[in-house]
């Protein structure tokens, strides 16, 4: 409960510290009455989690946040057994259904039936619904949206889901348009500087306001990021000073050199080089996705104005397949390959521009 | 005088090198000796007449269309194609017809066996032929007396039958339609009965109401028939052997024998296989290596002590004047034999398994000899030969004959416990079993208790009880020969220990083609040497698929053989998988032939005859891999290294694009189920041979990238929900494994990393206290700790636990700050503090009832421990006390106290002992049992005392 991110997280929606406007309107939805399904998104970091909870207690009171961790065990009808853990409170329930991996479909239909299915017997003082929440819908299988579809409409009277992902392009359309899509986006660099020295002023620092854009900036305006670098910054060195080196994550930093490695030489013996440096990043659990995104942002730094354009152009064009096929290490490759000649070529040209 | 013995005196070891092989041979020889051949009698048109004459046809009369059916069932009732008879048979019948002048519709009806169809095609051509043929049966007619003593009959008969059998329906009276196979289709008039009763009124009484139209019932008359025919066979069979082994006295080579027997009959010819026509006989028709024959043979000269009870002393004349024989008769051979003085070091170690010792039984070491190769060696045949020739019955188990573990047993004991009686072959058996590496190791071990099945008691008597045991039979007294293609099958380890290796060698391509030659020859194909040979290298020289190649094109009318056809040809070529690395290196490198016929042109042209060559059979070779997955990652993983000139990257991308492909389409399969895609899945490798293929030797290296890439990453994984799965729930809700190490894990790992004067905590600033106890909050709020740990260097590091900074620390790059050794200590050491008080704190708050209680005591308690002697003592006491309680029995019903006296005297007791405790109490020396110490006995001294 030390880590600032953990101490100073608002916990109700009045005490949020950007996107108000949207709280005023959370709030006035659980007032009105008529409480939807959601469907929470928005890159990470952005706060999500944090609104969703304040939500809750908006709901329910401060019951929710006396938090327990069940772990359940669901047998599949392959009699295979599920190990999942949940997070509940007397009043919702979260799951992250794709830890159980391809067998997140019976984790859908048998834990959230269970919950669904059960009704709430004082419903003088409490809401007549539970809360159903799941997170990292987008890394459910398709079988388990489509398992999911179903059970939103039928058990509306007893449950409402709030899901939670980052990207709504890998949901279904029946489940988006059951939802009420909310989405929180990330909060400006202003934001992001005004939470930091905020922070800072409740521990008792002084930050200087160099340092907080600095960090913001760093982090990607991601919040979260943002407050562990600036506590990482304090433990490093007290009084701030506002050109002090902020710590990075050490996988983006690998992702930078690797970017690097590729527009300083193309050939496959680099490639194969540069095939190891992938392998490691895979291998340290960043998702492969995670990985293209910032190769791209790092070779486009590199790239000239039109040639940022083909590159994203065969960015996109394999990511797409990477989602589509099972080995990852494939795809990265195959891009980094076909950016290695499109620059070669690219470089080359230039020179012969040069010379003619 | 001993085999042995003599051999040793001479110095010509030849003898003693090839006894076994020359005594097959002097057997050979010796062998038609007791059949004098002026006895044997070749079959002739005499014995074919003498057949037929003998059966009863004095009551022959009967209709010819019933002896015609009658002779049609015999011939599928018969299987062996006896041509002689038959086409005397016929050609009578035919003569017959022919004399009575039956009208073309009866002819058509009797002659063409639409009665009965005949069993076989070669069965129908055999009659027709022979009926149209119609050459040897002029001076059988004298045999048919029936048919001569009454002249008149069969005209009448035959009038009768012109006017009973008609093409149209009659117009009067009833009659019978009868159809043939080729739809033609004739009425037969029925008529009363009368006629025939009159015409042979002698085969009435035979008949009991049946179709009275043979003088005798047709039962004997079949009997009759298959006696004679199976006489006839004998004869036959006699007489062939009888030619075969003439063949061999002669040197006439077993080919001049086939090729006689080939020309009589030619339709049998047709329809065997080569393989079978031209197996070898005899041992010196053998293709396969010498050493290896001679070693089994050797191996089962071993057992003749055994089996046929005699002793080696009665073979030695013998074999010395066949050795004289062989000498002069075939120096080649002898030349040949010569030679494998080569074979040392193996020879040796099979001469030495050879030589042992016989053991108790008589039998050799090794009970087993296992034979093993890839297929169309000869393995089988050359046990079958061997088998033969050592006097053997051969009774033969293969694949396809039921091997589970009962039907073994019993088929093992059957073949060498029982001997045949009846019938010629009175000859033991030896059991081969034939592909032996299919069989299920349920079967093997049943072998194998076979073999080291023990007489019960005749262990110490040795060889006095041989009779006994000879009664009792369960030693294993017969040889078995085990074949098999794949020696290292796991089924057949324990078997391996114990039986007598023999490992087959490739068959000389010299050898083979020679035969080869010989049987081209016989069959009237041309076939030169260079095409021969080439055949042999396609095949790997594969004896059984030369042949049959042989045959095949000679079926398909090919009578010159020439080398395009052969390489042309898909035959002979056997679906073996290669292995992985086999299939890597010749997607790597291009094939080296190609490149030194194709030359200076190879830049115009690139192959274009070549290319579909190459990617036929780099597409066959990967298909019958069938492991995409594997064969795929080993040119991911290896690709990278060939040397191809790619300065733009177009190849490799080319390649990528393919592979991410097979990548996509392997996940399509995997997850739909779609396995029909799977054809796709082996131009990959055709792919990568076009882009990547180089005339250097690849150096290829198996791909483990994969799978460590997977172990790592499950380790890490394993880590993080290690860590995960003991974080509060407040926190746990915030974070997930994605965001731990995208996001937090690595600043995470900088935060509890404060800068900590080196000193005790105690002497902490409140500041620092602070900062310490924030930082010790972190820790388990993430469910991390410090683990004392040993390196194998013998110091002593504090490790993070679960080791997440293993799963966010990349190689390369700048060390994280680490706390010194001290500060993880202390850090470890306050947190178990803070821990301990956090998990008091949670008692407290579970049972609140207790705690104040608990309290309240330990406030009290202070008090009365200034003399805790006392209490100690007053504990034993209260013990001591205590006891008096209301007796219960077993099942805690309260028992009346019945024995008053001992209660009282007890309560005594205990009163003394009380008192005794609070005198002792009381007083201020005191001593403690049972301490072990040497001051047991204490007493408080004051300081004041002492000034």
């Amino acid at each position: 409960m030390s880590l600032w991110v953990d101490k100073y997280r608002p916990a109700s929606l009045g005490k949020l510290d950007y996107h108000k406007d949207q709280a005023v309107q959370l709030k006035n939805l659980v007032q009105c009455g008529d409480f939807p399904h959601l469907l929470v998104y928005g890159p990470s970091g952005a706060g999500k989690k944090t609104r969703i909870m304040c939500l809750l207690r908006e709901l329910y009171g401060a019951g929710v946040e006396k938090l327990r961790i069940e772990h359940q065990t669901i047998v599949a009808p392959s009699k295979k057994k599920i190990e999942i853990n949940t997070i509940a409170s007397n009043y919702h329930l979260e799951v992250n259904p794709s830890d159980a991996g391809n067998q997140d479909r019976v984790v859908i239909q048998e834990l959230i039936k269970t919950v669904a299915q059960s009704q709430q017997i004082q419903s003088s003082t409490q809401r007549e619904f539970k809360v159903v929440l799941l997170t990292e819908v987008d890394r459910l299988t398709k079988d388990a949206q489509h398992a999911l579809r179903r059970t939103m409409e039928k058990y509306m009277a007893t449950c409402r889901l709030i899901l939670c992902c980052n990207s709504t392009s890998k949901v279904i359309g029946p489940i988006r348009s059951r939802c009420l899509a909310v989405r929180v986006p990330l909060p400006s660099t202003e934001e992001v500087c005004s939470v930091l020295s905020a922070v800072c002023k409740k521990e008792g620092l002084v930050l200087p306001p160099e340092l907080a854009r600095q960090v913001s900036e760093r982090s990607g305006r991601n919040l979260r990021k943002a407050l562990l670098m600036c506590e990482a910054c304090r433990v490093q060195q007290y009084p701030f000073s506002a050109d002090q080196e902020v710590p990075e994550t050490d996988w983006e930093v690998y992702l930078r050199e690797t970017a690097n490695a590729i527009v300083s030489q193309q050939s496959p013996q680099r490639l194969m080089e540069v095939r190891a440096r992938l392998y490691e990043l895979l291998t340290h659990c960043i998702p492969a996705e995670i990985i293209m995104k910032g190769l791209v942002a790092e070779l486009l730094s590199n790239c000239d104005g039109q040639l940022k354009t083909e590159v994203t152009h065969i960015a996109a064009y394999y990511e797409h397949r990477l989602q589509l096929g099972n080995k990852a290490i494939y795809h990265l490759e195959a891009f980094t390959a076909k950016f290695m000649a499109i620059y070669k070529k690219f470089m080359e040209d230039g020179l012969d521009g040069l010379v003619f | 005088m001993d085999e042995y013995d003599e051999m040793y005196g001479i110095e010509d070891d030849y003898d003693q090198q090839f006894a076994d092989e020359l005594e097959v041979l002097a057997e050979m020889n010796r062998e038609p000796a007791p059949r004098p051949r002026g006895e044997t009698r070749v079959p002739s048109e005499g014995d074919a007449d003498r057949l037929l004459r003998d059966p009863p046809t004095s009551e022959f009369s009967a209709n010819i269309m019933v002896l015609q059916l009658f002779l049609n069932r015999l011939d599928t009732v018969t299987k062996s194609p006896k041509a002689k008879r038959q086409k005397q048979e016929a050609g009578v019948v035919k003569r017959l017809f022919d004399s009575q002048q039956i009208d073309e519709g009866a002819a058509a009806t009797t002659r063409s066996d639409d009665i009965t169809p005949p069993s076989s095609p070669e069965q129908y051509e055999s009659t027709r032929s022979a009926s149209s043929r119609s050459t040897p049966a002029v001076l059988d007619i004298s045999g048919f007396a029936a048919f001569s003593q009454t002249p008149q009959r069969p005209a009448v008969a035959a009038a009768a039958a012109s006017q009973c059998v008609l093409k149209r329906p009659p117009l009067d009276g009833e009659y019978i339609t009868v159809t043939d196979s080729s739809g033609n289709r004739v009425y037969l008039r029925q008529k009363e009965n009368t006629d025939g009763k009159l015409a042979d009124p002698s085969r009435v009484p035979h008949l009991d109401g049946s179709l009275g139209l043979l003088a005798e019932p047709i039962e004997v008359l079949k009997e009759q028939v298959a006696e004679r025919r199976h006489q006839q066979v004998v004869e036959e069979s006699q007489r062939l052997s009888e030619m075969l082994s003439r063949g061999v006295t002669e040197q006439f080579g077993e080919l001049g024998g086939l090729e006689e027997e080939d020309d009589e009959d030619e339709e049998g010819r047709r329809s065997r296989l080569w393989v079978d026509m031209f197996s070898p006989h005899h041992y010196t028709d053998l293709l396969s290596d010498d050493f290896t024959n001679r070693c089994l043979l050797k191996w089962l000269k071993l057992w003749d002590t055994v089996v046929f009870g005699k002793e080696r002393k009665v073979r030695p004349p013998q074999v010395d004047r066949h050795v004289q024989n062989q000498n002069t008769s075939n120096p080649k051979q002898a030349a040949q034999n010569a030679n494998f003085k080569t074979f040392k070091t193996k020879s040796q170690i099979t001469e030495e398994i050879l030589e042992a010792e016989l053991d108790q039984y008589k039998r050799p070491k090794f009970k087993v000899a296992m034979l093993s190769g890839p297929p169309g060696l000869g393995k089988t045949t050359l046990a079958h030969v061997i088998a033969k020739h050592a006097g053997y019955n051969v009774v033969e188990i293969n694949a396809s004959d039921d091997r589970s573990a009962e039907v073994f047993q019993k088929r093992i004991d059957t073949a060498t416990q029982m001997k045949s009686v009846l019938g010629t072959n009175q000859r033991p058996n030896c059991l081969i079993i034939d592909e032996i590496d299919g069989a299920p190791s349920a079967a093997i071990n049943i072998l194998l208790a076979t073999l080291n099945r023990k007489d019960g008691h005749g262990g110490e008597e040795g060889g006095e009880n041989a009779k006994k045991k000879k009664k009792k039979e369960t030693v294993l007294l017969r040889p078995i020969i085990c074949i098999c293609n794949d020696l290292y099958v796991p089924a057949l380890r324990p078997l391996r220990q114990q039986a007598f290796l023999l490992a087959f060698p490739q068959t000389q391509p010299s050898r083979l083609t020679q035969r080869l030659a010989e049987i081209s020859r016989v069959q009237g194909m041309k076939a030169d040497t260079g095409t021969l040979m080439a055949l042999c290298e396609k095949t790997d020289n594969d004896i059984r698929s030369c042949i049959n190649t042989l045959q095949f094109l000679h079926g398909r009318g090919q009578r010159t053989v020439d080398t395009r056809t052969v390489q042309s040809v898909a035959v002979g070529q056997k679906d073996q998988n290669k292995g992985l690395f086999h299939l890597w290196q010749e997607t790597f490198q291009l094939p080296r032939l190609k490149r030194k016929r194709v030359g200076p042109g190879f830049e115009e042209a690139p192959g274009e005859g070549g290319g579909t060559q190459r990617f036929q059979h780099i597409l066959l070779l990967a298909s019958s891999s069938g492991e995409y997955e594997k064969v795929s990652q080993g040119l991911y993983d290896n690709y990278l290294s060939m040397r191809v000139r790619d300065p733009h990257m177009h190849i490799v991308c080319e390649g990528l694009q393919w592979l991410s492909f097979s990548d996509q389409l392997n996940h399509v399969i995997m997850h739909g189920q779609n396995f029909s895609l799977m054809r796709y899945l082996p131009f990959l490798s055709v792919t990568f041979h076009f882009l990547f293929a180089h005339a250097h030797v690849p150096r290829l290296s198996y791909p483990h990238s994969q799978h460590e890439a997977t172990t790592r990453l499950q380790g890490n994984r394993n880590a993080l929900s290690t860590m995960l799965a003991e974080i509060p729930p407040s926190v746990r809700s915030r974070i997930s494994e994605l965001s731990l190490t995208a996001d937090i894990l690595t600043l995470l790992l900088d935060i509890i990393c404060p800068k900590l004067r080196p000193v005790n905590p105690q002497l902490f600033s409140t500041r620092e206290k602070e900062q310490m106890r924030e930082l010790i909050n972190t820790m388990l709020a993430y469910n991390l700790s410090y683990r004392q740990d040993r390196t194998p260097e013998g110091q002593y590091i504090y490790v993070l636990e679960p080791r997440v900074d293993e799963a966010v620390k990349f190689p390369g790059l700048p060390p994280r700050r680490q706390l010194t050794y001290q500060a993880k200590q202390t850090i470890s050491r306050e947190m178990e503090q803070e821990k301990m008080r956090r998990a008091e704190q949670l008692m407290l708050l579970r049972n609140p009832t207790q705690a104040p209680k608990e309290k309240a005591k330990s406030t009290s308690d202070p008090k009365p421990s200034s003399k805790n002697h006392q209490q100690r003592l007053e504990t034993i006491v209260k013990q001591t006390t205590v006891e008096l309680r209301p007796e219960v029995d077993f099942f805690g019903r309260a028992v009346a106290p019945k024995p008053q006296r001992p209660v009282t005297s007890e309560t005594g007791e205990k009163s003394v002992e009380q008192s005794m405790g609070t005198a002792v109490g009381n007083s201020d020396v005191w001593f403690r049992f049972n301490e072990g110490v040497s001051n047991a006995v204490r007493r408080n001294v004051y300081i004041r005392e002492l000034l």
